[in-house]
C-alpha cells in the first residue's frame, strides 16, 4: 500500500493534524492529515483510497481503543479534528462523486434534552468511518427526523438520550418515524438507554459505544 | 426560609490533578498542548463561572407505608428503597440547588464544534467539577448549621440516582422560588443552566454519613465504573 496512506492513518490513529500542532509530542514537527492527504492528492492518488485506506483504518483503531479504555475523548477529539481537517481537502472530490462515502447517518439528541458530546462523538466517529453525517443537534422533535429520513432515503437514524424521561421522547420518535418512513433504521444511545428498552421501543440497535454504531452501519453498509 | 449562597471559584477545592484524571489521565501526566488547556481553562474559570446555590430546611418528613416514598411537608416523593435506606432516622431535610451558571457551557460548545475541540471538553468537565465542588461546599454549610444544632447529616442524593425519578425534580423545585439561582426546569425535567445539581440531605441526631459507591448505583455501563471513579 501506498506508503503516503500508512502515514495518513497514523496521523488520524493519533491526532496529528498538521505540521504546526504539537500533538502528540512524539509526532512534532512531522507532517500532519493537512499535509498528507494534499500531497497524496497531487501525487494522483486515488481520493477514494485515502478515504477508505487512509483516513478510515485510522478511525477504526482509534474507536476500538476508545471502546476499551486505552484512549478516552480528548484523544479522539484530537483524531476527529485532524480527521476534519483532511476531509475538507476530499470534498471537492465528494461533491465530483469522484469520492463516495458509505451512507448517510442523520444524528440528533431527542426532544427535551440538551445533551450534545456524546452525540457529537458518535457523530465524529461515524463521519470518520466513511460516511455523511447530518446532525440535527439538540432538542429535536418527530418532524425534523422525519423531514431528514425523507430527504436522504436510506439513511439511518441514529438518536441520543441522557435523561430517563427524555427516553420517553426517544420512544415517540423512533415509533413516529417508522411509522412515517417505514423501513428506516434507528439506532439508540446514552447513558440511560439499554438494550432491553430498545428492543421494547422497536429501536434495531443499541450500543453503548460508537464504535458499536459504526460496527452497525457496516453491516447494512457493506 | 430559602438561603442563597455564591461562591468564587477560588474558594472551591478543585485541583489540576483531578482534573487531569476526569479527563483520562490518572497520574496527571497530560501530554503537550492539553496540560496548556488545563492551564488556560483553570486561570480563564473564575471570570466565566457565575456560581450560585440555595438551600431550605424542610418542616416535616414522614417515611410512606411502601419503603420507597418519602413525604416531605405533604409532599411525595418517590425516592425508591436505597436512597430511603440511607435517609432513615432522618428527622428533616435539607433542599438544595446549585449551578456553577451557563457561561462555561457556552464557551465549551463554541470550543468543542469549532476551533479547540479539546479546550472545550475540558470546560466541559471542568464545568461538571465546579458544579460538583460548589455542592460539595453548600453540603458542609448545611452540615455546620446541623451540627450547631446537635444533628449530624446524611451524604446527598439527587433526583435520577439510585431509581428516584428524575422527573421528581419538579417537586423538588416546587421549594424554591421561580428562576431561584437562575436555574430553570424545563418539562422534561432538565436543569438549565446544563452544569447543575439539585438534592437532598438528610438532617437528625442518629443520621449516617456513607460515602457514594457504585454499588448504589444501577447505571451498569458507565465509564466511571469501569474507571473505578465513583462520584459524578
Ligand atoms: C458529568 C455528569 C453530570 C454533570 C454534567 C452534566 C452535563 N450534561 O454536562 C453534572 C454534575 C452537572 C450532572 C448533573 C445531573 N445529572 Co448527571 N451525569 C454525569 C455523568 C457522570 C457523565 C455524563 C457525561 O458527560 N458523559 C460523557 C459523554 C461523552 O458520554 P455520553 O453523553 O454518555 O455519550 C456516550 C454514550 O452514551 C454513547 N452515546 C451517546 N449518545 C448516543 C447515541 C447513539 C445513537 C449511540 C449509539 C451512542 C450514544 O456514546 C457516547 C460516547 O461514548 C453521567 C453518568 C455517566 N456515566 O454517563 C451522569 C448522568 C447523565 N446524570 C444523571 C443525572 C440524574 C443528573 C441530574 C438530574 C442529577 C440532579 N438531580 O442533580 C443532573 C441533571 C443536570 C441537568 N442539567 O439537568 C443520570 C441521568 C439518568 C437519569 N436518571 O435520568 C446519569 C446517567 C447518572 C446516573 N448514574 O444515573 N451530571
Amino acid at each position: 500500500m501506498n506508503e503516503l496512506l500508512t502515514k495518513l492513518s497514523e496521523c488520524i490513529e493519533f491526532g496529528k493534524i498538521n505540521m504546526a500542532s504539537p500533538y502528540p509530542p512524539n509526532m512534532k514537527g512531522q507532517e500532519g492529515a493537512d499535509e498528507i492527504t494534499r500531497k497524496a492528492l497531487e501525487e494522483g492518488v486515488n481520493p477514494q483510497d485515502i478515504l477508505s485506506l487512509g483516513l478510515m483504518p485510522g478511525m477504526e483503531r482509534i474507536g476500538v481503543k476508545f471502546r476499551e479504555n486505552k484512549v478516552f475523548v480528548p484523544q479522539v477529539l484530537m483524531s476527529a479534528k485532524a480527521m476534519s481537517t483532511a476531509m475538507l481537502h476530499l470534498k471537492p472530490h465528494f461533491l465530483s462523486g469522484a469520492a463516495k462515502q458509505k451512507g448517510t447517518f442523520i444524528i440528533g439528541t431527542v426532544l427535551g434534552d440538551l445533551h450534545d458530546i456524546g452525540k457529537n462523538l458518535v457523530g465524529m466517529m461515524v463521519e470518520g468511518n466513511g460516511y455523511k453525517v447530518i446532525d440535527l443537534g439538540t432538542d429535536v422533535n418527530s418532524e425534523k427526523f422525519i423531514d431528514a429520513a425523507k430527504e436522504n432515503p436510506d439513511a439511518v437514524i441514529g438518536l441520543s438520550a441522557l435523561l430517563t424521561t427524555t427516553m420517553v421522547n426517544m420512544e415517540k420518535i423512533a415509533r413516529d418515524i417508522k411509522e412515517a418512513v417505514p423501513g428506516t433504521l434507528v439506532t439508540i444511545g446514552g447513558a440511560p438507554v439499554n438494550n432491553d428498552f430498545c428492543a421494547r421501543i422497536g429501536a434495531d440497535h443499541y450500543s453503548p459505544d460508537p464504535q458499536g454504531v459504526v460496527e452497525f452501519l457496516n453491516t447494512k453498509f457493506a | 426560609m430559602i438561603r442563597p449562597i455564591t461562591y468564587s471559584f477560588s474558594e472551591l477545592t478543585i485541583d489540576k490533578v483531578h482534573l487531569s484524571a476526569m479527563l483520562g489521565f490518572p497520574e496527571g501526566n497530560l501530554p503537550e498542548p492539553f496540560d496548556l488547556y488545563v492551564a488556560e481553562a483553570f486561570q480563564e474559570a473564575e471570570m466565566i463561572c457565575d456560581i450560585q446555590g440555595a438551600y431550605c430546611f424542610t418542616k416535616t418528613i414522614e417515611f410512606g407505608a411502601g419503603n420507597g416514598q418519602l413525604i416531605v411537608d405533604g409532599l411525595e416523593f418517590e425516592i425508591g428503597k436505597t436512597i430511603a435506606k440511607e435517609l432513615r432516622h432522618s428527622e428533616n431535610l435539607a433542599l438544595f440547588i446549585c449551578t456553577a451558571g451557563s457561561r462555561i457551557s457556552q464557551l465549551s460548545q463554541e470550543l468543542l464544534t469549532g476551533e479547540n475541540p479539546v479546550l472545550g471538553y475540558i470546560y466541559d468537565v471542568l464545568g461538571s467539577m465546579i458544579a460538583e465542588a460548589a455542592t460539595d461546599k453548600l453540603q458542609l454549610e448545611i452540615q455546620k448549621i446541623a451540627n450547631e444544632q446537635g444533628s449530624a447529616i446524611t451524604n446527598r442524593y439527587s433526583p435520577g440516582y439510585c431509581k428516584w425519578s428524575v422527573a421528581d425534580q419538579h417537586k423538588l423545585f416546587s421549594f424554591f422560588p421561580e428562576n431561584c439561582c437562575k436555574i430553570s426546569l424545563s418539562e422534561s425535567a432538565l436543569m438549565y443552566p446544563i452544569k447543575s445539581v439539585s438534592g437532598i440531605i438528610g438532617v437528625g441526631a442518629n443520621v449516617k454519613f456513607r460515602e457514594y459507591t457504585c454499588d448504589l448505583c444501577n447505571q451498569n455501563e458507565c465509564f466511571q465504573r469501569s474507571h473505578r471513579r465513583i462520584k459524578a
